[in-house]
């Protein structure tokens, strides 16, 4: 067994990172087509308001990330319909309060290297009821995924036709609004506040770039975020870096490599169209 | 008789203190392919906006297929195709057959993965757009004129009653204009669906429509109607609907039995 392996924090990681690289490229690839990218900044942002407000009342961060979380994702939706035109407003407005509040509050947290834990996470130091709870968030937003795939895909590609067509908008939207927040709560405790909207979003972003449908692109997502979790923990152990921001770093490095394979990809197709058109000429 | 596929009575809208329609009244009948012309900002996109319910009238009533529109609840029999839908789609990185699937919606139901039945469905709509050989293509690698026709195969999978189209031959080429038109003609002629279309193009859809209400000063009026198209208006108090009769090919209306283009279109029909 290699070495890494025989630590039971590093097996751990490795669980709780594939089961988040799992499920948060699922909430971000909906969160990238509605165009809302920066969402996960503003509820991981706010959530550490809450991971403040539970230090203070001694109550578990994680908890206290949590209802911050649900209390801004449902914020963004009030604003959001208020201010339809400028709904990416909203999320800013959203961010600004977490962030202001976050500032504030871990002014009057005693032991602040707990608090700061929440910046960047700690996927490698992580208790028995974490891990739980990851494994059983990670279960509840996978099948609220897949069980709402069509409808998620619909709203996401169209949210005036779904309504016509009957699908329960109103329901779906705040199922996807609880189901991200309770993501981007247990993500921010192990890969780290600051970094968890990027691992919703850059996933998502390579596996736009390699996929030819949406199906593949969801699937692609997921691999992208599974690998850079992996090489990314590796990386961690044996440098010793941070894990989340090495995570994220790699997730970059692969999206990258995305590019230059597409780029790639395009030149040969142009070479071959090249090719048939002198050949039929 | 004809049967009403849409009626309109007496309706107002405004938004804040600007009134954009003033007391209109029409009815489309069921077959009728008529279009609703007039200048930007005469409300003719409100109006496709208050028949779907997106929208609600500060005064008036509408009926949808003889139902008035307040418990009306067949939209799946409603098809919808807003203006730039083609283009609005072609960033969005999946394919025309994953979109008409998407539109399938009320069939397959809350929660459930579409079928065997659901795919020969979407199939069978992207065959009757000539969308086939694009099924696995994504939106974006499509030209705009066959985005439009995905858009078109999306309301096509639920055997729609009335189609509403909001300047569907804007930013594509004659040729897929041609096309487009074709397709809703069969549709039209074949299947007796009644289709009311937002148009600029009057001059280009002129051919296919049996009937032209035009919007000015925020009701509808005789006038800025092009010369040479045969008019028949039908008056009501607040009303001016145009009927003119013309066909694609042969200048009869669509459904006339001498028609040589419309027997060949209802024998080509029989035979499929």
């Amino acid at each position: 067994m290699l070495e890494i392996f025989q630590y039971d924090f590093m097996r751990r990681a490795f669980v709780v990172g594939i089961l988040l690289a799992v499920i948060i490229p699922c909430i971000g690839i909906i969160v990238v087509f509605k165009r809302l990218s920066l969402i996960g900044d503003a509820l991981s942002h706010t959530s550490l308001a809450g991971v403040a407000i539970g230090l203070l009342l001694g109550i578990n961060p994680i908890l206290g990330a949590m209802a911050a979380s649900l209390a801004a994702a449902f914020s963004i939706e009030a604003i959001r319909k208020k201010i339809p035109r400028y709904s990416e407003l909203s999320i800013a407005i959203v961010l600004s309060v977490g962030v202001g509040l976050a500032g504030v509050l871990s002014g009057f947290v005693k032991n602040s290297a707990n608090f700061n834990s929440f910046l960047f996470g700690s996927i490698v130091a992580i208790s028995d009821f974490e891990t739980a709870l990851v494994i059983g968030i990670s279960i509840l937003v996978f099948l609220g995924f897949i069980l709402l795939y069509k409808e998620l895909f619909y709203i996401a590609f169209d949210e005036q036709a779904a309504a016509l067509s009957g699908v329960p908008v109103r329901l779906v939207n705040t199922i996807f609004t609880i189901l991200t927040a309770v993501t981007v709560s247990v993500a921010s405790r192990t890969v780290g506040a600051l970094v968890v909207s990027s691992l919703m979003v850059v996933p998502v972003a390579s596996g736009m770039l390699l996929a030819k449908s949406y199906k593949q692109t969801v699937i692609g997502s997921v691999i992208c975020a599974v690998i850079s979790t992996v090489i990314g923990l590796f990386i961690s152990y044996y440098s010793g870096t941070k894990p989340g921001g090495t995570i994220v770093l790699t997730g970059v490095a692969l999206f990258l490599l995305a590019l230059l394979a597409q780029k790639i990809s395009r030149a040969a197709q142009a070479r071959r169209r090249k090719g048939a058109a002198n050949g039929q000429s | 008789m004809h049967t009403c596929a849409i009626e309109v009575k007496d309706l107002s809208f405004g938004y804040s203190d600007a009134l954009v329609l003033d007391r209109v009244s029409f009815r489309v009948n069921k077959g009728d392919f008529a279009a609703v012309i007039g200048s930007n900002g005469t409300g003719k996109s409100t109006m496709i906006k208050l028949l779907l319910g997106l929208l609600s009238p500060s005064k008036g009533e509408i009926f949808l297929m003889g139902g008035a529109l307040s418990t009306f609840k067949q939209f799946s029999k409603i098809g919808y195709i807003p203006q730039n839908s083609g283009s609005s789609a072609g960033t969005f990185p999946a394919t025309a057959e994953e979109i008409v699937m998407s539109s399938l919606y009320p069939q397959v139901g809350f929660m459930r993965i579409p079928g065997k039945k659901h795919r020969k469905i979407v199939a069978d709509a992207l065959e009757k757009v000539g969308m086939t050989a694009h099924a696995k293509s994504l939106i974006s690698e499509l030209s705009g004129g066959q985005q439009q026709r995905v858009m078109l195969a999306r309301v096509l999978v639920n055997d729609p009653e009335i189609l509403l189209l909001d300047e569907p031959t804007v930013g594509i080429d004659t040729a897929a204009v041609a096309s487009l038109m074709e397709i809703l003609h069969r549709l039209n002629i074949e299947k007796n669906v009644t289709i009311l279309m937002v148009t600029h193009d009057l001059s280009v859809v002129a051919p296919y429509l049996n009937r032209v209400l035009c919007l000015s000063d925020h009701n509808f009026a005789e006038d800025e109607l092009p010369e040479g198209v045969i008019i028949h208006a039908h008056a009501g108090t607040h009303v001016h609907a145009h009927e003119h009769v013309h066909c694609a090919a042969c200048e009869h209306p669509h459904n006339d039995a001498e028609c040589s283009v419309c027997s060949h279109l209802h024998e080509k029909g029989g035979e499929s």
